[in-house]
């Protein structure tokens, strides 16, 4: 190497080292955006926690139905929202009685509504028959809100619908064929609670230290270390951290779907994040490496 | 007996046993505890739980819970007052009820027994940092090993007021409850002692309004104890916003107009701590953190200078002071921590232990 | 004089709350209670007026003195007065109008400002956005200071480039045993540290506290001194 290319090429790494970190955002920023509007195909692998709660749902009997409290808002939407569509997806697909509540605020009505009419729009606008519909009051319920907390638990394990004399959309929900069905704690084979705070803690409270019932959780990935203890003390039965969480458990149903004959391609959102979300840790991994060559390098230079 | 409800029913399912009442040990009374042993029947959803006053006929439900509890806190009575409890198995369709239990009452305990450990533990501490401190009384010269991020305040300030650039000291984003923001007050008063000394101008910003008026005072003092009351100005310390992004766009605004020439965050952080720090070395300042926000030391330690971890925080105050009094009370953590270090590893022995099997035969003997 | 007041004061109450921690009964913890509730509420709200005395006179004497950067001090002013005025007279919420927004009119207009509608539209997003620059900071802090310069800071580097990898599915599809590494990482020697420094801090916290009560530590007075 002549004296004059390693000068060169010192130069190149000392402008690295120096670069403007505007630039920096630059970068970050095309790596989110991009992978946003152009996903590309990343498949997740399900961790033990995702795969317990698929697996335990897709094996509970059929006699139990599947309830799923929504009690996000719409700040943890983009996180939590997948996983309910993809909760839902699995329980009309494996045909299981679907219930659907929110205990902690009425922010989350709008949320839940909004994902029972576009998965069950997605069944019904390809069903040919009765048995491949999804029907409200027969096939799902939603219950909507009440209030307080502890009187929907506890009144949930004795009757349903003491607890909601009516449904969301205001029919007596005694007159529902469904709830002949789903009375309480007893019909249910598990609850999966997706929240942004502490309150898949209160189902495990109530709802599993006093009646017995399988609680899982959907959880944002910031919180998702304060629900580890409870996860390895098997108070709850799996659980979906962030967006990881949720783009793993969408491939397992969206498996199951093709499995059952549901070959529909649906979008998965969670899943279609990874792509931005890979994108960005390659891209400060990237960083990490570059910066600490440059670093060597110089380093050596100057010594 | 005295069957509230059921009475009318065809009584199949058995009735929960043995419901004992009483007072909660260790409260501020207004509560009594309830305790019985399950119905055999597996149909049971539920358990209520009435109440009757002595002296009154009526039963009233005070509350119910599920069926695999074992006790209810009734926290709705009045000290003084006897009270009886009857528990009621409820299925689907019937109820069962059980014999009332003995009357109690509740009533406030002057002492909690629950924290004599905590008690102790204190007691303990106490002891050791008022031995140490009394132990510094008399050996001026007691070893405290180098803090290289306290070290660097006195040629942070010099570095400042040859720029003549002023001096940011943000002492987290904490309330006065929070001892890192008292910590943190400490700090700042032996960093205003030098700069009224060298004259360098300080700024102050703050998010609490309480940690306003204190730090004010603070600063006040410390220029005052220095010898430079003219040198203190009401506009060194000011308060910002109680909006925690407000307020880290307040800082980073201020960085970036003002450029000081050295940074200080050192308190209670939250998620702002990585925008603060970044912001700050871009402006190419020195920048010193200390924080005992144990997820936020990461980032301080990425990208500042210098950061005092956990405890480090506490010792500063004595560190800069070179109180000898203060710097004993650093050697009472010290010996605190060998006690604790030799709890642990006893304890851990003794829990590893307690798994083998031979000593099932040490058990046996008992 | 100045100075023992105020040390008086704060070993009596310290002693004072030491002693509620061991003693439940009401005539011992009401006081307690109603000292770290409706006192500091009541002190807090002072103070906050204080604190908005402090804001006004701050950008006021900058404004005056025309000090660098002064226009800025007039959007903080004029903020702060619009929001208190939308504050106080324009209600909380678009079902409660307030005072201001009950006549028709241009009142009629404004009745879309309310509190509720400042934070939902100009708070909350601005807070998102501050909070958002941290995925660029991580960056730029990553590429500018998060180096291998010596043993410990290479076992940083390493753990987080472990737990970076295993947090996305290409970390598995790459090694297979690496995000149960990464969770290792996270649960075992993380937490142990994490531990480790939580000991110092509560052994800290209780020394300052002590040193405060006992008035060792007077830094909060403006230091030394005896």
């Amino acid at each position: 190497m002549t004296p004059q290319t390693g000068r060169e090429k010192r130069g190149f790494w000392d402008r690295l080292l120096l670069v403007d970190r505007r630039w920096l955002y630059v970068v970050i920023w095309l790596v989110v955006m991009v992978p946003m509007l152009f996903p590309f195909d990343i498949k997740p692998e399900a961790m033990p926690p995702v795969r317990k709660l698929f697996e335990y749902i897709d094996s509970m009997p059929e006699d139990k139905s599947l309830v799923i409290s929504v009690d996000y808002t719409p700040d943890t939407r983009p996180e939590l929202h997948p996983m309910a569509i993809a909760a839902l997806r699995h329980g009309f697909a494996t045909k299981r009685r679907v219930g659907v509540l929110c205990l902690n605020t009425v922010m989350s009505l709008g949320l839940a509504e909004g994902a029972l009419r576009q998965v069950s729009e997605e069944f019904n606008s390809r069903a040919t028959t009765r048995e491949d519909s999804i029907i409200n009051g027969e096939d799902y319920v939603f219950w909507g809100w009440s209030y307080p907390i502890i009187t929907v638990l506890l009144g949930m394990g004795e009757r349903i619908t003491r607890v909601f004399p009516v449904d969301y959309y205001g029919h007596r929900t005694e007159s529902l064929p469904i709830m002949a069905s789903l009375k309480n704690y007893d019909d249910m084979g598990i609850v999966v609670c997706i929240a942004g705070s502490s309150i898949p803690l209160s189902w495990v409270n109530y709802a599993h230290t006093q009646f017995g019932c399988q609680i899982g959780c959907g959880i944002t990935a910031v919180s998702a270390a304060d629900f580890y203890p409870y996860l390895n003390s098997g108070q709850f039965t799996g659980m979906l951290a962030g967006m990881k969480g949720a783009a793993e458990y969408e491939e397992l149903v969206s498996e199951k779907m093709v499995e059952l004959g549901y070959e529909w391609d649906l979008p998965r959102k969670g899943t279609e994040a990874m792509s931005s979300q890979t994108a960005a840790h390659l891209a400060i991994m990237a960083f990490l490496i570059i910066g600490n060559i440059a670093f060597f390098i110089t380093r050596r230079r100057k010594q | 007996m005295l069957a509230p409800i059921s009475f009318l029913l065809l009584v199949t399912l058995s009735p929960p046993q043995d419901v004992m009442a009483r007072d909660r040990p260790n409260d501020n009374g207004k509560e009594i505890s309830v305790f019985w042993s399950p119905s055999g029947d597996t149909g049971v959803t539920s358990y209520r739980i009435l109440r009757q006053t002595e002296g009154q006929q009526s039963w009233d439900t005070v509350g119910m819970v599920g069926r695999l509890a074992r006790s209810y806190a009734d926290t709705d009575v009045e000290d003084g007052v006897r009270y009886r409890y009857v528990v009621l198995a409820a299925s689907e369709t019937e109820t069962a009820e059980s014999e009332p239990s003995d009357y109690a009452v509740s009533t406030p305990q002057w002492f909690d027994t629950d924290r004599i450990p905590a008690l102790f533990g204190v007691a303990i501490f106490t002891f050791l940092i008022v031995l140490a401190t009394n132990l510094a009384r008399r050996n001026r010269n007691l070893f405290i090993r180098r803090i290289s991020g306290l070290d660097a305040v006195e040629e942070a300030l010099g570095r400042a007021t040859e720029m003549g650039r002023p001096i940011l000291y943000v002492p987290g984003l904490s309330s006065i409850a929070d001892v890192a923001t008292i910590a943190s007050l400490n700090i700042l008063g032996e960093v205003a002692k030098k700069t009224a000394k060298f004259g360098t101008p300080l700024m102050v910003p703050l998010r609490d309004p309480i940690v306003y008026t204190v730090a004010r005072e603070v600063v006040k003092e410390s220029y005052t104890t220095a010898g430079r009351p003219d040198a203190f100005s009401q506009d060194m310390v000011f308060f910002v916003t109680t909006q925690q992004f407000a307020y880290a766009a307040a800082c980073n605004g201020i960085m970036v107009r003002d450029r000081p020439a050295t940074n200080f965050f050192i308190g209670m952080f939250w998620a702002e701590s990585l925008i603060l720090a970044e912001t700050g070395a871009t402006t190419g300042a020195i920048q010193i953190a200390g924080s005992d926000a144990i997820h936020q030391l990461p980032f301080f330690i990425t990208a500042c200078d210098y950061t005092l971890i956990g405890e480090e925080l506490y010792a500063a105050s004595a560190y800069l002071s070179r109180e000898p009094l203060l710097l004993g009370s650093i050697k009472g953590q010290d010996y605190s921590k060998i006690v604790i270090l030799t709890v642990i590893v006893l304890g851990t022995m003794l829990a590893l232990l307690a798994n083998v099997q031979v000593l099932d035969w040490f058990r046996s003997i008992r | 004089m100045k100075r023992r007041i105020p040390l008086i004061l704060v070993l009596v109450l310290g002693i004072f709350a030491a002693i509620a921690f061991v003693v439940p009964h009401p005539s011992v913890r009401g006081v307690d209670d109603v000292m770290r509730n409706d006192v500091l509420r009541i002190i807090g709200a002072f103070s906050l007026v204080l604190g908005v005395g402090s804001i006004i006179r701050h950008h006021y004497m900058k404004i005056k003195r025309k000090a660098e950067h002064w226009p800025y001090s007039w959007v903080t002013l004029s903020t702060l007065v619009v929001s208190a005025i939308l504050g106080l007279f324009g209600g909380i919420d678009p079902n409660a109008p307030g005072v201001l927004f009950r006549a028709g009119g241009v009142g009629q207009f404004l009745s879309n400002f309310h509190m509720q509608t400042l934070y939902d539209n100009i708070m909350v997003p601005l807070a998102a956005t501050m909070f958002a620059l941290l995925a660029f900071f991580m960056a730029s802090a990553a590429y500018r200071a998060f180096r291998a310069r010596n043993l410990e800071a290479t076992l940083l580097l390493v753990a987080a480039f472990v737990l970076m990898l295993g947090a996305v599915p290409l970390g598995r599809m790459l090694i297979k045993p690496l995000p149960a590494f990464a969770e290792w990482i996270l649960t075992v020697p993380n937490t142990a540290a994490k531990r480790g420094i939580m000991f110092g801090v509560g052994l800290g916290t209780i020394a300052t506290s002590l040193k405060i009560i006992l008035g060792i530590e007077r830094g909060w007075l403006g230091g030394g001194g005896s």
